[in-house]
């Protein structure tokens, strides 16, 4: 009898497991095309660190052979890692007003009244700007590469870039989504942004850290986007090995868990609060 | 009373009701300041944090050889303020969007007063509020490691540049604002001002640009208004110290194009009215 139970316990938790990845994929292809069927909302995250890149490698291609630069081709190639960051973080936020936009106009609600994995919801949400970083990720390649912004680690580089660049995604649209969870506004989402600029601006995204001093360079050494920027940086400079892809992929990866934790548990707070 | 008379009578009336109304509505614009502070602290905050983060991150473009200044604030501070003056000038047309929306600015259209000081006075208003920003961004500088090597004149051509530069923007955010007569406009008043500020001499001088940027700033107006702007607070040794000759360009862009702007603004006022 037992034995029976637990089958049947077994079951249950297959179907749920396996209905939770369903109505995650449903929520992915959702907030996938969503983000596709507004371009107007996310063709300023591709076009403008595009424009940056084109903008800094005419104005500092001269600063290349300054003490403390890396070895590069070009500052395109340096940069490129910035850009994919610099569009990468401001997709995300895009993804997040989004969540934010489902809980204003009541979409959130509807989908806790049905029988959906509350997880899926969040997941479903997050698939949708993963999936965006990791296309931004090749587009800001492709474009970029034949103006010079050489990726050393060949083939493998990108394709672990790609993988990177959509861990960027899933972490900052996850601490984005923590904001959206929190506070149910999509303004308030967006009032972020100046903040992930402030970031980016005081980090090694633009100019190594190497040729910065005193207090910025202690500001830029303790900011996470600069070691985001820099696992990136090591597989378009060095060329492919393990420890410049490791340094690529399992930076982004611990601090997307972390920010993941950080939005379940405002998931979670939300829910009891309904 | 001949018709002459007549005539000079009802264009003093004209001139004391444009003054009149115009003065009301540069208080109302300083009331709008001092009871919405929010919507003024962006303005205030953003060129103070432009300059600090420009001037840590590229502050090894001062080992550049033949780099005007020694001290990357000094080079970076006009920029912080060029940046804020012309945000406070395109910020112009949000509020006038804002009355629009909201029915304010027709009332405003109804009542009988000259069509001319609708666009003076919150250009005065926005004077006043570019020299307060003038003032702290001059602080924030000073704190920062910025010295002036022309004395006063430098803090003079600064002033007169963000001045310069707000007119511009005002100008261009309230001929776009009466254009669309809603936030489409914003949003082209903010890429435009940016994109134009970037496409000169915001970030680095003309000899240390490369390739496009290079041709693109050169026949820029607004890289002689920077001139103007940082004549005295480059080195005295330097081409671009403060001379007549650095300085009655960027004081001919600044009326040519303010001129330009604000004939754009009142003829699409003109177009609205009709």
């Amino acid at each position: 009898m037992t034995s029976a139970a637990t089958l049947v316990n077994d079951v249950s938790v297959q179907r749920s497991t396996s209905a939770a990845i369903r109505q995650t994929l449903a929520l992915a292809k959702r907030s996938t095309l969503e983000l596709f069927r507004q371009p107007a909302l996310v063709v300023p995250s591709i076009v403008f660190p595009l424009f940056f890149s084109f903008l800094g490698n005419s104005s500092f291609g001269k600063t290349t052979s300054l003490p403390g630069f890396p070895k590069v081709n070009s500052y395109l190639q340096f940069q490129l890692a910035g850009t994919i960051t610099q569009g990468v973080l401001f997709g995300s936020v895009t993804g997040a007003a989004a969540l934010a936009t489902d809980i204003e106009n009541g979409f959130f609600d509807r989908l806790l009244a049905s029988p959906t994995s509350r997880l899926s919801i969040l997941f479903g949400r997050l698939a949708g700007s993963v999936l965006f970083g990791a296309l931004e990720t090749a587009i800001f390649v492709l474009v970029l590469l034949p103006f010079g912004a050489d990726v050393s680690a060949g083939v493998p580089g990108i394709i672990a870039m790609i993988i990177s660049g959509a861990l960027i995604a899933l972490a900052v649209g996850a601490l984005m989504a923590s904001v959206a969870l929190k506070t149910g506004s999509s303004e308030a989402v967006q009032g972020t942004f100046p903040l992930l600029f402030i970031l980016l601006f005081f980090s090694s995204a633009f100019f190594p850290r190497e040729t910065m001093v005193g207090t910025y360079k202690t500001i830029a050494g303790l900011n996470p986007i600069s070691h985001l920027v820099e696992g990136l940086r090591a597989l378009s400079l060095e060329g492919f090995s393990i420890s410049a892809t490791a340094r690529a992929i399992l930076v982004p990866m611990a601090i997307a868990v972390v920010a993941l934790y950080i939005a379940s548990r405002q998931l979670n707070a939300r829910l009891r609060a309904n | 009373m001949s018709t002459n008379a007549k005539t000079i009578l009802s264009t003093r009336d004209m001139h004391s009701t444009t003054m009149r109304s115009s003065w009301q509505l540069v208080k109302r614009g300083l009331i709008n300041t001092r009871r919405l502070p929010s919507a003024f602290i962006p303005t205030l905050a953003m060129p103070i944090f432009n300059m600090l983060s420009f001037s840590g991150t590229f502050f090894a473009l001062t080992k550049l050889p033949g780099f005007p200044t020694d001290r990357s604030v000094n080079w970076f501070m006009p920029l912080g303020l060029a940046m804020g003056a012309a945000f406070s000038g395109v910020g112009l047309g949000f509020s006038l969007i804002r009355d629009l929306e909201n029915g304010f600015y027709d009332r405003l259209r109804m009542s009988p007063t000259s069509r001319s000081s609708l666009i003076v006075g919150p250009i005065l208003a926005t004077w006043i509020r570019v020299t307060l920003v003038t003032l702290f961004v001059f602080g924030a500088g000073t704190l920062l490691g910025a010295r002036p090597t022309a004395g006063v004149m430098s803090y003079v051509c600064s002033w007169i540049a963000a001045i310069g530069i707000s007119t511009i923007g005002a100008g261009w955010g309230l001929g776009l604002a009466y254009r669309f007569q809603d936030m489409r406009g914003a949003a082209i008043m903010q890429m435009s001002i940016f994109l134009t500020m970037f496409l000169s001499t915001a970030q680095v001088p003309l000899y240390v640009m490369t390739g496009w940027l290079h041709t693109v700033a050169r026949i820029n107006p607004i890289t002689n208004i920077f001139r103007l702007s940082r004549s005295g607070w480059v080195n005295a040794d330097d081409p671009g110290y403060m001379s007549w000759s650095n300085i009655y360009g960027g004081l001919i862009a600044i009326v040519a194009l303010s001129a330009l702007t604000l004939i754009f603004a009142l003829r699409s006022l003109q177009k609205m009215d009709k």
